[in-house]
């Protein structure tokens, strides 16, 4: 088969195509809202020698970058004579997957005429694995729930029963864990059809496959140095102190940044070592954080797959803090990593000002977990996620209420309180939050919701692992702006009204309120040069107050919404912005 | 007695009309540009001229069914009503935090639509439902009466009403209603309990306030149109099809007009399922290109696929997720911006580029004379001679060719330094290959391959379009029915009148009371059947939203005979893991199936017209030659050109050649071979060789 420049796009739009027909599958026959609606779980598809070609469209950020190297540990356990119609393959393992016990991985060999011609994977993150709920409190990796090792979940296209067995007699809520397993099957037996579908199509097989892996990842491979080529060579640093996390303060992460020709070197080394709070974080987890924002910044249209990881090599010194060792705890391993990005950007910042976006108010990740008895006898776990603003960039304000670097999205109030015994009091964008900047960064928000009483209400307490904002205002590594833009804001945890800390697990009965507020992204540029109309026009929507305009953008709107023009001048005049 | 039935199809262009005399069969057709702004005045004009034609055409009309893409249009220009949104207090925000995901990880730049009601019309009033239905909080009369003086101070037009879990206690939101119709007489009002009554509070939302938004340029038209009807002479209910091929009379389409968005592309799928039924494909791909975008549908076993929702405005016009959510059923159409108006242009990196842009009707392309500077497809198609300056619509609207070639000249072939005929026939292959990429996506997301389907082509510039689509996709075969330019307009008339109604069951398959659903089952097939003209017999289908229990996301069964039949059970649970296990694979689940939602759906078939071609001939002859560019000799040539309503069946001709008839033209390239059939199809087979472009 000849791929000319033609044939291999087609092929290669076909490949994305069919793996995001494997996460349709996976969604419409999930189990549970952190699928359908939170979004965190991703499919890939693989050729013959475990090289990534496409991965869905709809997916979290970190799996991306931790799918190849799950595959390739798979098939060195396993080799493909092993291997049968209708197997399946699982790990949970942090190490060997995603950093914590909670994301199941599942990868099916694809037959065609008898021979392995691909593999698929599917990774989703499941509510409950054993252990201590949710919590930042764990000691280590035992506390953290049950371990699967590298094993064979299914025989044949049947569920291993003694492996189904150890894993009823461990979780919490197993019949809906089991149906989202399955749920993992048909997204990888969907996957399977899928290429089937596209090799007789075209008449391909392994080795054909395996050459247009080869193709599309040089290409990508290709394009990523070309982009990497044009940034000056050099080492970038960047050294931030995250906020306190339970009893350990200080944490610092420090990058170098080298731009060697067409390759990128990042280097954690000098970054704090492992910490007694659940937060460690494995290297293929730092690896796939450190991977995204060079993609996000210099190539971000051409589709990610094997060669988008080449030109970029990462290194954490081993036992630290972003490279930890069994038995570390892990589970809030968000807290840590997802600040890499924007670690990353910062320092890239200093070589490509223009393709950096502000700090977002939802980094890391704000979510809580819940799990609670109803009055009908049946355990009840859930998730509830909300976003802070994104940072605002050269050309646009950020948008209020997304998530950055993860990309998760909210599940339904109307849906939540059906899962869990909650009552949602508000959930509105909160004025003043986003950064001031010539663009303003994305609104944050706050929320608030009562534990239900009566029928509706929780039979014994109900448990809240709390993973709140890591934008501490105090932190040393607030919400940041860029070039003068000021930082988001709003950042609040409290329960009945006291501020409570970020991270330890809560026990909550009938009555209890939480709250909690995301603070918006960060600004870019100079607020003062935010031209006055567009700051009228923030005052009219209700995101910025009148005193906020003339506080942080020197612009005085009157009680008409006019911008007043002469106290405007004086303002701006007197004082040029921050 | 004569009895006629007209459907009226309004494009972004064009506005199409088909009036079939049933008791003869025969068809007459017209076409009019659309005027954007006043729609309904190109349709009396059609009307018009159709009366020219038959003076008793509107006395002696059965039906006037209409179709219109006037209300996305609406959505995607901002023009509709001034729209205010009640929540419940603390939840005003909904409709900006969307799902709070981003549709594109990888854009760092990323923008959303802006909302459709801007935030000071947000208002909030005290009130909460739970989640069983019951009252937390009451509705607080006061607030309501507030939020009517804020909206009446603004000038709001239309209000949407959604309330948390309203779609289990409509009882606040219909005193909201109430309220307000007092407080604001004159202003319309969408309650989410009634527009769309299933959980989840966004895509609720965002259906409610489409449905609002349109709802007043829905309702003025609506009845404006059928006043114009009447004073024309027609005496019975003015009809429209909605967006998933049902169709509804004008007062129904009223209330719930967010129905209706997709009406326009629906009937062009009946269209090309029809003909697909009548040639005996069984798996179709149906390519409609108009003026201002391009519509692609798969059609299996004469079953257009279907989707339970869908987006307008996309921000990033093929990213999911980008734009605003309708939760609708709805044919699953790949919706382009390609068309014979999409606009040409060299970009900012000296590549050509075309679309998504049009110039619609006005100022319309370079060669309408209109006005219009920029140089579009349907410029580059007159300049490659596949369109014919003088019998453009039967020579009723003449091109003008040297505007046509100065505009590719000095916008195009100046800028990239090419000869005119390279830009223009850059441009075609340019717009087919932009389809054919993103079409690929479409088949196979839909399981299909492009080599087992018969591409139909229709609307203006689909025949001209569909045989350089056919060839990049690999569809070995295509089919223009008779009278393409106008297919949505035919459509109309030969999709059967029909209409749906759902009613939530939610409960699981074994513990059914199969006594009460057949009670259920009866009333709403009579429900359904009061909505339709009483003359001719209706047929109903039974169908079943199934899922396991604990999904979110069910398969449809159809339910053949009665519940209470012996073994009804047991049939449908064997149907439903028949179609999992198709759907799905081998998963090794067995958890208990749930009973979603009930549907009937009733319908009306109607007489099917038929084009009636010219019985056997002497065999084709050409009525001229005329300069075209031929794609596989690379050079302009002089190529026979024919007129359909001159073929007969059975007429079998060879490529290149061109086939005109008023409302289109056809184009085959060299190696194709075209034959008439018996319902005045043109079939061709395309050759397919390497290399081809």
């Amino acid at each position: 088969m000849k791929l000319d420049s033609v044939l291999t796009q087609i092929l290669w739009n076909r490949v994305i195509s069919v793996a995001d027909e494997a996460a349709t599958g996976l969604i419409r026959t999930s189990y549970s809202s952190v699928v359908r609606d939170f979004n965190d779980f991703a499919c890939g598809l693989f050729d013959v020698k475990g090289n990534l070609l496409a991965h869905s469209t709809k997916t979290t950020t970190a799996f991306i970058g931790v799918m190849p190297y799950v595959m390739r540990d798979f098939l060195q356990h396993f080799s493909a004579d092993a291997l049968e119609p209708g197997d399946a393959l699982i790990t949970n393992d942090p190490w060997q997957g995603t950093g914590h016990a909670y994301d199941l991985c599942i990868a099916s060999p694809i037959f065609h005429r008898d021979r392995i011609v691909a593999y698929a994977i599917c990774i989703v993150h499941h509510l409950d694995v054993g252990g201590r709920f949710g919590t930042t409190e764990s000691k280590d990796m035992y506390e953290e729930g049950l371990r699967l090792p590298m094993l064979k979940l299914y025989r044949g296209g049947v569920f291993d029963k003694s492996i189904q067995h150890i894993i009823r007699e461990n979780v919490r809520a197993p019949d809906k864990m089991f149906g989202d397993i399955r749920a993992q099957i048909v997204a990888n037996n969907v996957c399977g059809k899928g290429l089937i579908g596209m090799l007789e199509d075209y008449g391909l097989d392994a080795g054909s496959l395996h050459d247009l892996s080869q193709e599309i990842s040089a290409r990508s491979e290709r394009s990523l140095r070309a982009k990497i080529a044009e940034v000056p060579d050099g080492t970038y640093e960047n050294e931030v102190t995250l906020p306190t996390i339970g009893s350990v303060s200080g944490i610092g992460i420090k990058v170098a940044l080298t731009v060697a020709g067409d390759s990128i070197v990042i280097d954690y080394a000098g970054s704090s070592g492992e910490v007694s709070v659940a937060v460690n974080t494995t290297f293929n987890m730092t690896r796939s954080y450190s991977m995204y924002p060079i993609k996000l910044a210099l190539d971000p249209s051409v589709p990610n797959n094997e060669g988008s990881f080449r030109p970029v090599t990462v290194r954490a010194p081993e036992g630290s803090l972003l490279n930890c060792k069994p038995p570390a705890p892990t589970w809030g391993r968000t807290m840590v990593c997802h600040n890499l990005p924007e670690i990353v950007f910062g320092a890239l910042a200093k070589a490509l000002p223009g393709r950096i976006m502000a700090g977002s108010g939802s980094t890391p990740l704000v979510f809580t977990y819940i799990r609670a008895k109803r009055k009908n006898g049946r355990t009840h776990v859930g998730i509830a996620s909300s976003m802070g603003g994104l940072g605002a960039n050269a050309r646009t304000d950020g948008p209020s209420c997304r998530g950055f670097p993860y990309n998760v999205g909210n599940i339904a109030i109307e849906t939540t309180e059906n899962d869990l015994p909650i009552i949602y009091l508000k959930k509105e964008l909160m004025p003043n939050s986003g950064g001031p900047g010539r663009n303003r960064g994305g609104l944050g928000q706050e929320f608030e919701f009562v534990v239900a009483d009566g029928d509706l209400g929780p039979d014994g307490p109900m448990l809240v692992g709390i993973r709140g904002s890591g934008r501490k205002p105090e932190s040393p590594y607030p919400v940041f702006g860029r070039l003068g833009g000021g930082v988001g804001r709003g950042e609040h945890l409290a329960l009945n009204g006291v501020e409570i800390p970020n991270g330890p697990q809560q026990a909550l009965g009938p009555g209890d309120r939480l709250s909690m507020a995301l603070p918006g992204g960060g600004g870019f540029g100079n607020p003062f040069e935010r031209e006055p109309e567009r700051v009228a026009h923030d005052v009219a929507l209700g995101y910025v107050t009148p005193q906020g305009a003339l506080d942080d953008y020197g612009v005085s709107v009157d009680a008409s919404g006019k911008v007043d023009m002469i106290e405007t001048g004086r303002k701006r005049g007197v004082n040029k912005g921050p | 007695m004569t009895s006629y039935r007209i459907g009226v199809d309004i494009g972004g262009t064009f506005t199409d009309f088909t009036l079939v005399d049933d008791s003869s069969g025969e068809i007459l057709v017209e076409k009019c540009l659309t005027t954007s702004n006043q729609p309904e005045r190109a349709v009396i004009e059609g009307l018009r001229r159709l009366r020219t034609l038959r003076p008793d055409a509107l006395p002696g009309a059965q039906a006037v069914i209409h179709a219109t893409t006037l209300l996305t249009n609406v959505i995607v220009e901002r023009k509709g009503a001034l729209t205010g949104l009640l929540a419940t207090e603390g939840f005003r925000d909904v409709l900006e935090f969307a799902r709070e995901m981003r549709y594109d990880i990888y854009d760092p730049f990323i923008e959303f639509p802006v909302p459709l009601v801007e935030r000071p019309l947000r208002l909030g009033v005290r009130e909460r439902i739970l989640v069983d239905g019951s009252v937390r909080v009451p509705l607080s009369e006061e607030d309501v009466r507030t939020a009517a003086k804020i909206f009446r101070e603004r000038g709001v037009q239309s209000v949407a009403i959604c309330f948390l879990h309203a779609y289990r206690n409509a009882a606040h939101e219909r005193r909201a209603r109430e309220i307000l119709g007092s407080e604001l007489p004159g202003v319309e009002v969408s309650i989410s309990s009634e527009v769309h009554p299933e959980p989840k509070e966004y895509e609720r939302t965002s259906t409610t306030v489409v449905d609002a938004y349109v709802k007043p340029t829905a309702a003025h038209y609506l009845d404006k149109l059928s006043g114009e009807l009447r004073t024309e002479g027609y005496r019975n209910n003015l009809f429209v099809m909605l967006s998933n091929g049902g169709t509804a009379t004008a007062e129904t389409t009223k209330r719930f007009p967010v129905q209706a968005v997709e009406s326009g592309p629906a009937a062009g799928v009946e269209a090309a399922t029809h003909y697909g039924r009548l040639i005996g494909a069984s798996r179709l791909l149906s390519f409609d290109m108009g003026g201002t975008t391009a519509k692609l549908c798969v059609v299996l076993d004469g079953k257009a696929a279907r989707t339970r929702s869908f987006e307008v405005d996309r921000v990033q016009r093929f990213k999911p997720g980008s734009g605003i959510p309708i939760a609708m059923p709805v044919y699953d159409l790949l919706e382009m911006g390609a068309g014979g108006g999409s606009i040409a242009r060299v970009n900012s990196l000296g590549l050509l580029q075309v679309g998504p842009d049009s110039s619609g009707s006005s100022p319309g392309p370079a060669c309408y004379g209109l006005g219009g500077e920029d140089p579009t497809v349907t410029d580059c198609d007159l300049a490659l001679g596949f369109l014919d300056a003088g019998s453009f619509l039967g020579g009723e609207m003449k091109l003008s060719a040297e505007r046509a070639e100065e505009a590719i000249r000095a916008k195009l072939a100046g800028p990239m330094q090419v000869a005119v005929v390279e830009a223009a026939w850059g441009v075609h292959n340019l717009v087919n290959e932009t389809m054919a990429s993103a079409a690929r996506v479409h088949i196979a997301e839909k399981g299909q391959t492009a080599r087992n389907l018969t591409l139909v082509g229709f609307g203006g510039a689909g025949p001209v379009h569909a045989i350089g689509l056919a060839r990049k996709l690999g569809c070995p075969r295509l089919v223009i029915p008779p009278l393409p330019g106008v297919m949505s307009a035919f459509g109309l008339l030969t999709a059967p009148m029909a209409i749906e109604r759902p009613r939530a069951v939610r409960q699981l398959l074994r513990d059914l009371d199969l006594v009460a659903i057949e009670q259920w089952s009866v009333e709403l097939e009579n429900e359904a059947a009061a909505l339709l003209p009483a003359a001719s017999k209706i047929d109903f289908n039974r169908m079943a939203d199934i899922w396991r229990i604990g999904q979110d996301y069910p398969l449809e069964v159809e339910i053949e005979g009665r519940w209470s039949d012996a073994g009804a059970l047991e049939r449908i649970e064997a149907a439903f893991n028949a179609q999992y296990a198709l759907h799905y694979g081998r998963v090794d689940d067995d958890t208990p199936l749930e009973i979603v939602t009930l549907r009937v759906k009733a319908s009306q078939t109607s007489s099917k017209p038929a084009v009636k071609p010219n019985t056997q001939g002497a065999g084709a002859a050409p009525e001229g030659m005329r300069r075209v560019y031929v794609p596989a000799a690379g050079c302009y040539e002089q190529v026979r050109v024919y007129v359909r309503g001159h073929l007969h069946s059975g007429d079998r001709l060879q490529g290149p050649a061109i086939i005109e008839e008023r409302e289109s033209t056809t184009v085959i390239d060299r190696g194709d071979t075209l034959t008439v059939d018996s319902f005045g199809c043109l079939i061709v087979v395309l050759a397919m060789q390497e290399g081809r472009p």
